[in-house]
């Protein structure tokens, strides 16, 4: 039932939030990073003071919109629905390692999208190892694996992460001294648009993906499991129009927002390696988890509180991946951080084994 | 009818497929229609006279709903979700 009419909605809401994305960095935001769960997650802990980065310290309000906006339209819709209790600690482990693989590659998949449309090819290297991660996940799925059921919840569960946005946006708005900003110049967490309008693109965003679904992780997933494309479209068409913006606003701005190549891309690295092992790390914990780091947001938003410890779980990683040097950098990625994203690996595959093929339960 | 089921796990749409086709009841798995539900998991889509494949639902069942000309009508969901 209204499989078109379901492709057409997620080609315009990708092609809507290309365009988003493509203006937020017209805006201010760093260059091909209109939106990146993963770093804007990681700017609000630093903000917060979780971790001492001080070049990466920001409460972005695409993230405070994402939720919200989620929040509203599932609200509206009588879609909104408190619920949770399906292995929290595991997805909460999960969510830490998927960061410390989007910290390797120095974005979250929405924002690989993102660097692609901006000519960066390094993330060729993390589209590869995104997919391998992904067909890893998917065959754990076909063997069995899962988290077990979810239950009913009272209704403040479900509400808890929307309001701690809201607390989030006064925060912002009044900038105590406890709360952490990067100075101007001092870094990617010194880069952003007017709270006004990040908020805005963020309310839409979330708003869009809550109505379609778009999820980066379950495009993949769906064509390799049901030959099914719908999903993948949004994936696709937000590179499409994000390119095209790229290309016009460097035509006409005296800015840069599109440049073909490897070296020198902002906010990124040359190590091909890593940037597909952070990766593979990354869509082999999201496939576990149900969805990409957007997508828990979005999920957050509705209620699941699964997916608001599973976004805990990233800003502890986050975290983490910056006080204890595990985060690369435009130089590269750390020592630190290749060991860590190996200890993910083998975490991520331990916890999908376990889930797969042992069956026993514990008994009251 | 047709009736759609959905399920907490991959595996137990799979699972469920095997017992409707065990039946001679056409199956097929796909993921969730929007329409019916906002989570983005798998569901199988069967063909039967009665809803339930088996003498009882299986636990990874969520819901399973029968499609009519009006829209969805749901004929089981699971306590508590």
């Amino acid at each position: 039932m209204g499989l078109k009419k379901g492709k057409t909605e997620i080609l315009v809401a990708g092609l809507v939030i290309g365009i988003i994305a493509a203006l937020l960095v017209l805006f201010g935001n760093p260059v091909n990073m209109g939106f990146c769960i993963a770093c804007f997650l990681r700017d609000t802990a630093g903000a917060l003071g979780l971790h001492q980065a001080a070049n990466v310290q920001y409460i972005r309000p695409e993230i405070i919109g994402l939720v919200l906006g989620s929040f509203l339209l599932a609200t509206f819709r009588k879609e909104f629905s408190p619920k949770g209790g399906s292995a929290p600690l595991t997805r909460f482990v999960l969510g830490f390692f998927v960061m410390i693989g989007c910290l390797m590659f120095l974005g979250c998949p929405f924002r690989m999208i993102l660097r692609l449309a901006g000519g960066d090819l390094n993330a060729v290297f993390g589209m590869v190892g995104f997919v391998c991660g992904i067909l890893l996940g998917v065959f754990f799925l076909t063997k069995g694996y899962s988290l077990k059921r979810t239950y009913q919840l009272p209704a403040l569960e479900g509400r808890l992460l929307p309001i701690i946005q809201v607390v989030l946006l006064v925060l912002l708005i009044a900038a105590p001294v406890f709360i952490h900003f990067t100075e101007a110049g001092g870094g990617p967490g010194a880069l952003h648009a007017p709270i006004i309008i990040s908020l805005a693109a963020g309310l839409i965003v979330g708003a869009l993906a809550q109505k379609t679904r778009l999820c980066m992780v379950g495009g993949i997933r769906d064509v390799v499991l049901f030959r099914e494309w719908k999903l993948l479209i949004g994936f696709v068409a937000i590179f499409v129009s994000a390119l095209v913006c790229n290309l016009i606003f460097t035509a006409a701005t005296d800015g840069t927002y599109f440049t073909l190549g490897f070296a020198g891309q902002p906010v990124a690295h040359t190590d091909g390696l890593w940037n597909a092992l952070g990766m593979l790390l990354t869509g082999f914990g999201c496939v576990l988890l149900g969805g990409c780091p957007l997508r828990q947001l979005v999920l957050s938003g509705e209620g699941n509180t699964d997916s608001a410890i599973t976004v805990i779980g990233l800003v502890a990683g986050a975290a983490f991946a910056h006080n204890f040097g595990l985060a690369s950098s435009g130089e590269g990625p750390t020592a630190n951080g290749k060991i860590a994203v190996v200890i993910g690996i083998v975490v991520v595959a331990l916890i999908a084994c376990f889930n797969t093929f042992r069956k026993d339960t514990a008994k009251a | 009818m047709t009736y759609i089921a959905t399920f907490y796990s991959h595996f137990g749409a799979m699972h469920f497929k095997k017992q409707c086709e065990a039946r001679k009841m056409t199956a097929r798995i796909m993921p969730v229609p929007r329409d019916l539900s906002s989570s983005c998991g798998t569901c199988v889509r069967y063909e039967g006279e009665e809803p339930c494949p088996s003498d009882t639902w299986s636990d990874e069942v969520e819901q399973a709903v029968e499609v009519t000309a009006q829209g969805y009508r749901t004929v089981y969901r699971a306590e508590n979700s």
